[in-house]
């Protein structure tokens, strides 16, 4: 494996300071606004450190996999995470670490002539660039996990279970019904009939775009499993296209009561549950 | 999401989240081909059947839909090919309430009942592909 010159790293110890003041002339023209996000003094303190380890890890040589580099690799996960939370570009963190490139070759290439440390420049030069996909590799990954935080959000907030009236409740159902969330349906709705000693549950499929054997199929068994505690169940908000469509499709609903609005279906539930509402004059 | 309009679906049906792309791009087709609402009900409908089938018997389901033309006539046509253990008799799996999982067994039949034309051909252990096409009223 190739190792980085001695002499090399020598010189890369000694002028340690002229890099570190090279390098950040280049991050305040080139990445404005990651210095506005991290703040001077840390900068300063941040950039001082990356040097220090990234130029001693450099001696073993550029499997940046190594023990070595793990403070380094650390050090930018980090760093991507944080810039990521604050909604910088990746492209801005990768930078910070691309722009040590323009201050350590310029300055090598000022000390020494000819070919001997071309190996020395390749061998930074790749450790360089794979210590940018590790910033890059960071951001995809903080990305995913505030993708699926999201994702849990939306299936918490699926199905809210709403009390309409005494022993009266509703569940307004929205989007794709697939297993893992009518069985999330499921469990909150008959938990809710316990808790609230519920008659009547109306299921309310106004925002089901499609209903297929599967949905059915889950509306179905959930509609007997409330049956089961002796509660009744009413599906409102079947429209004109998907009432054809079920009956082209040989779904039988019968075993459940349906209604085409919310209104009808709170009608019959306050029927079905012996209760009158007074209007006032 | 790309908003690119496209004349042409193909995409792959591997996962229950391609099931609802799926239905989200042929019922855009279907709106863009001038399809009444009702027709695209029972299409989309269809096509969720077919996806689903496609993701719970086989691993490497695909959709392509089309659109086609029969003189002044436009249509829809959609194409369900997998390599999956194929459907041993067919007449028998089209029947209602027939199915090897739990569900209902409706879907093969039902999505027969909902399209224009459908055509479905299928070899042990090779696969099965679904053939179906719509034409605007």
């Amino acid at each position: 494996m190739a190792r980085l010159n001695e002499e090399v790293k020598t010189i890369l110890k000694s002028k340690q300071t002229d890099i570190l003041d090279l390098w950040k002339k280049h991050l305040f023209t080139k990445s404005k606004q990651l210095i506005e996000l991290i703040g001077l003094d840390n900068l300063n303190q941040r950039t001082t450190n990356f040097l220090t380890q990234f130029i001693d890890a450099l001696s073993i040589g550029d499997d940046i996999s190594q023990e070595n580099y793990k403070r380094t690799r650390e050090f930018l996960s980090d760093l991507s995470q944080e810039m990521t939370q604050k909604n910088l570009t990746p492209s801005e963190t990768a930078m910070f670490v691309f722009s040590v490139k323009d201050a350590i070759f310029p300055l090598l290439m000022a000390e020494f002539d000819g070919k001997k440390f071309v190996k020395s420049i390749l061998l930074i030069n790749s450790v360089i660039d794979q210590l940018g996909l590790v910033t890059i590799e960071e951001y995809l990954n903080s990305r995913e996990i505030i993708i699926r935080e999201q994702q849990n959000a939306l299936t918490e907030t699926s199905v809210p279970v709403v009390k309409v009236w005494n022993k009266i409740i509703m569940v307004p159902l929205v989007g794709m019904l697939d297993s893992s969330r009518t069985e999330l349906m499921l469990e909150t709705l008959l938990e809710s009939i316990e808790d609230t000693q519920a008659k009547v549950a109306i299921l309310d499929i106004s925002g089901i775009p499609i209903v297929d054997t599967l949905v059915a199929g889950h509306l179905i068994k959930t509609a007997t499993a409330a049956r089961l505690m002796g509660t009744d169940c009413i599906i409102t908000g079947i429209g004109s296209k998907i009432s054809q469509t079920m009956v082209q499709l040989g779904i039988d609903l019968s075993a459940v009561v349906s209604r085409t609005t919310l209104e009808d279906g709170l009608k019959l539930a306050f029927e079905i549950t012996n209760q009158k509402i007074k209007l006032g004059e | 999401m790309t908003n690119i309009q496209r004349d042409k679906i193909d995409i792959p049906v591997t996962s229950f989240e391609e099931v609802i792309l799926a239905r989200q791009l042929v019922r855009e087709l279907m709106e863009r081909l001038g399809f009444s609402l009702l027709a695209q009900t029972r299409i989309v409908t269809a096509v969720s059947e077919l996806a689903r089938n496609m993701v719970v018997h086989a691993k490497d389901g695909r959709l392509t839909a089309t659109k086609v033309t029969q003189g002044a006539r436009v249509g829809v046509n959609c194409i369900f090919q997998d390599s999956g253990p194929g459907i041993e008799d067919i007449d028998q799996a089209m029947r209602e309430g027939y199915s090897t999982t739990k569900s209902l067994g409706l879907g093969l039949g039902g999505a027969k009942k909902l399209c224009g034309e459908f055509n479905i051909t299928s070899s042990m252990g090779k696969g099965t592909k679904i053939d179906i096409t719509e034409w605007v009223k």
